[in-house]
């Protein structure tokens, strides 16, 4: 009896290794049609994020018929990452791209790399420069964060200049609150900061009536944004948010204060274009958000991987994309409002 | 009797046949599986993985447990990272910290993990608080300090980088080049686990571990310091996750203090696995480097054949339970 239930147990265990084999295998590689194609490693920094999803989703799309890719999840571990590039390096893959975890942990991915003459290009987490300087088959593809303020800022510029109305007390000055992300967070600063600048930039006064953090977070926007109503009323003029979680919290407080009603509105901005920003935006409770831009990075990433692969040329005509300092291709964010927001869902 | 013996050998090397046939398994469904390369890649990446399971069977043959593992080794990371920085880094975390020799760091780390494992000594064998609570309150207390150090001027939460080539060297260095290379952190692992195999079986502190985890009231009764035997024992292990730690962050090249999040589990199934008696008093380190093993075949070989992570996740958790099913049928068998 004992011997049939060890027997048994191994057999369990390797039927569900090579169960796995089987069901697992078949979805990760794309193309597969001849040897001409390159294997690329890729190293997501974990798989339940949302924007890297897509951006995963668009590396597979574009994958095929230039690459092999093998997607790993790095389980927002910096050694687990360490791991699986290892893994790769040892499989001899022709190039790696890697999301880091840590973007200071990417000099000794680059060692590793040089080591086994693998080009590498980072993902959407822009490595130190010093470190990008060890070798030049290592590229960055992402998005400049500052960007997405500035875009942001143009919406409400652009509404501004578009509505005389917008100037509710007709003082000339644009009164605006801002409700922040996690409070030192890049993307939180640079959104906070280039927002505004944005807006002063095309000549317009600003006055903060109130900022205050949300924490990225729908519940706490709402209420931040009930508290600066109940504060300030109709002294506000237009909101910014720094993503569109807390955006559409505010725009609830602002139902909730009778805005949205009538000729009652506010120009609201947000960041990220999620499924419920372009509803939003749709219903006209919304006015703008800014996308950043996973389907481009994706392309981008593969794109140039497959090239370095093959040791062919890298410039903008083999790679479709611009390349800045040799080593750097910026995907540009991107607008959307209600004119444009059906195109994006 | 032939049958009776096979039946024997299959119930007392059940992890060695589960690993060998995960080996074989893989090879044949990957060839390319068995090389140097492949071997090496597993030895590395289990080397930090079996010095934080050696610490935690401490405390499992004890009969207790450790959750606090892993935000140990974040902590020793951080630590050993921050005071080991190139001079020239536009980020560094004391600015104004001369040039360190190698090992001062790395003894501060270890050390900060013995006085970590210390208190949990102290608050296990003095104030008798069931291990699974203690640990669980200074795992959450560490992270706490780790966070809060990580935060402090002029380094403000982020990532520590730009470490000294000497100490990554430690952590992706080795002996010789090429093919048969012997990475450093491979042989301070085998050195960890000769030093923990001689602890084991061959000191008084050993004997009186398995004593105290087979049966505690029998072991005080036989005059064994249960108090004195199980701080050393929390220390000990405490000691060998801030080495952990410090390889970690010489591995990886930086640290954040999310480093280490969770290993503590990962330490207790490979013990698990490897034939460690959750209940106490049962366990070898053979069977501890062959369950950490398990998982790195796991981890490596899953990937290197390209099963998706959820499948490996699934696989995982079937063969932490299957191993300790086949386990309780061994000691019941036995009764």
């Amino acid at each position: 009896m004992k011997k049939i239930g060890s027997a048994l147990l191994a057999a369990a265990l390797l039927g569900g290794v090579l169960a796995g084999c089987s069901a697992g295998g078949g979805g990760k590689e794309s193309g597969g049609n001849g040897a001409a194609e390159p294997k690329v490693g890729v190293a997501i920094y974990k798989f339940d994020d949302t924007f890297m999803t897509g951006v995963r989703n668009s590396i597979e799309k574009n994958a095929s018929g230039i690459a092999k890719v093998d997607i790993v999840d790095s389980q927002n571990s910096q050694p687990t990452q360490n791991d699986k590039i290892d893994l790769f390096l040892t499989k001899k893959t022709n190039a790696l791209i890697v999301n880091p975890v840590d973007r200071t942990a990417a000099g000794v991915i680059i060692d590793k790399a040089k080591a086994k003459e693998t080009p590498v290009v980072f993902l959407n987490r822009e490595p130190l420069p010093e470190d990008m300087k060890k070798w030049d088959k290592v590229y960055y593809v992402g998005a400049k964060a500052e960007e997405s303020g500035t875009l942001s800022g143009q919406i409400v510029v652009d509404y501004w200049k578009a509505n005389p109305k917008a100037d509710k007390n007709g003082d000339g000055v644009l009164q605006y609150v801002m409700l922040k992300g996690e409070p030192g967070h890049q993307d939180a600063e640079l959104r906070t900061q280039y927002s505004i600048q944005a807006v002063e930039d095309a000549g317009i006064k600003v006055e903060k009536v109130a900022e205050d953090t949300a924490m990225w977070d729908r519940v706490k926007g709402q209420e931040k944004m009930a508290a600066f109503l109940a504060a300030n009323g109709d002294k506000i003029e237009a909101v910014f948010a720094n993503n569109d979680d807390m955006a559409l919290g505010a725009i609830e407080a602002l139902k909730a204060a009778g805005y949205f009603t009538g000729d009652k509105y506010m120009p609201v901005v947000g960041v990220d274009a999620t499924a419920p920003a372009l509803q939003a935006l749709e219903q006209g409770t919304m006015l703008g958000t800014v996308l950043n831009d996973a389907e481009n990075q994706g392309k981008a990433a593969v794109t140039l991987a497959s090239l370095l692969a093959k040791g062919g040329e890298v410039n903008k005509d083999s790679v479709g994309f611009e390349i800045t300092d040799n080593q750097y291709v910026w995907i540009p964010y991107q607008k959307v409002t209600k004119e444009n927001a059906a195109q994006f869902k | 009797m032939q049958t009776k013996k096979i039946q024997h050998f299959v119930t007392q090397n059940a992890i060695y046949i589960v690993l060998a046939v995960l080996v074989i398994g893989i090879a044949v469904y990957d060839p390319s599986f068995i090389g140097v390369n492949t071997l090496r890649d597993i030895l590395i990446q289990s080397s930090t993985r079996v010095i934080i399971a050696l610490g935690v069977a401490f405390i499992l043959i004890t009969g207790g447990t450790d959750l606090s593992a892993g935000r140990m080794v974040g902590l020793t990371a951080v630590i050993s990272a921050s005071l080991l920085q190139v001079e020239n880094y536009p980020r560094r975390f004391f600015p104004d910290l001369p040039h360190l020799p190698l090992l001062v760091p790395i003894a501060i780390a270890i050390v900060v993990g013995l006085i970590f494992g210390l208190i949990n000594g102290l608050i296990v064998a003095k104030f008798k608080v069931p291990p699974f609570i203690a640990t669980l309150g200074t795992m959450v207390a560490i992270y706490g300090i780790n966070s809060l150090y990580f935060d402090t001027e002029p380094n403000q939460s982020q990532p520590i980088g730009g470490l000294r080539d000497d100490f990554t060297t430690l952590g992706s260095g080795s002996i010789g080049s090429g093919e048969f290379s012997l990475p450093y952190i491979v042989l301070i692992a085998v050195a960890v686990c000769y030093i923990v195999w001689v602890m084991f079986n061959k000191t008084r502190l050993g004997k009186n571990m398995y004593a105290i985890g087979g049966n505690e009231q029998a072991a005080k009764v036989s005059g064994i310091n249960v108090t004195k035997n199980l701080i050393y024992i929390y220390s000990i292990a405490g000691a060998l996750y801030g080495l952990a730690g410090v390889l970690e962050a010489a591995r990886t090249g930086g640290a954040t203090n999310n480093y280490g999040n969770m290993y503590e589990l990962d330490a207790i199934a490979a013990c698990v696995v490897g034939g460690v008696s959750t209940t106490g008093g049962i366990g070898t380190v053979p069977g501890v480097m062959a369950g950490v093993l398990i998982f790195t075949v796991i981890n490596y070989g899953l990937t290197f054949v390209g099963v998706g992570p959820y499948w490996q996740q699934i696989i995982k958790g079937a063969i932490i339970v299957a191993a300790v099913a086949f386990d309780m049928r061994k000691y019941a068998s036995r009764k």
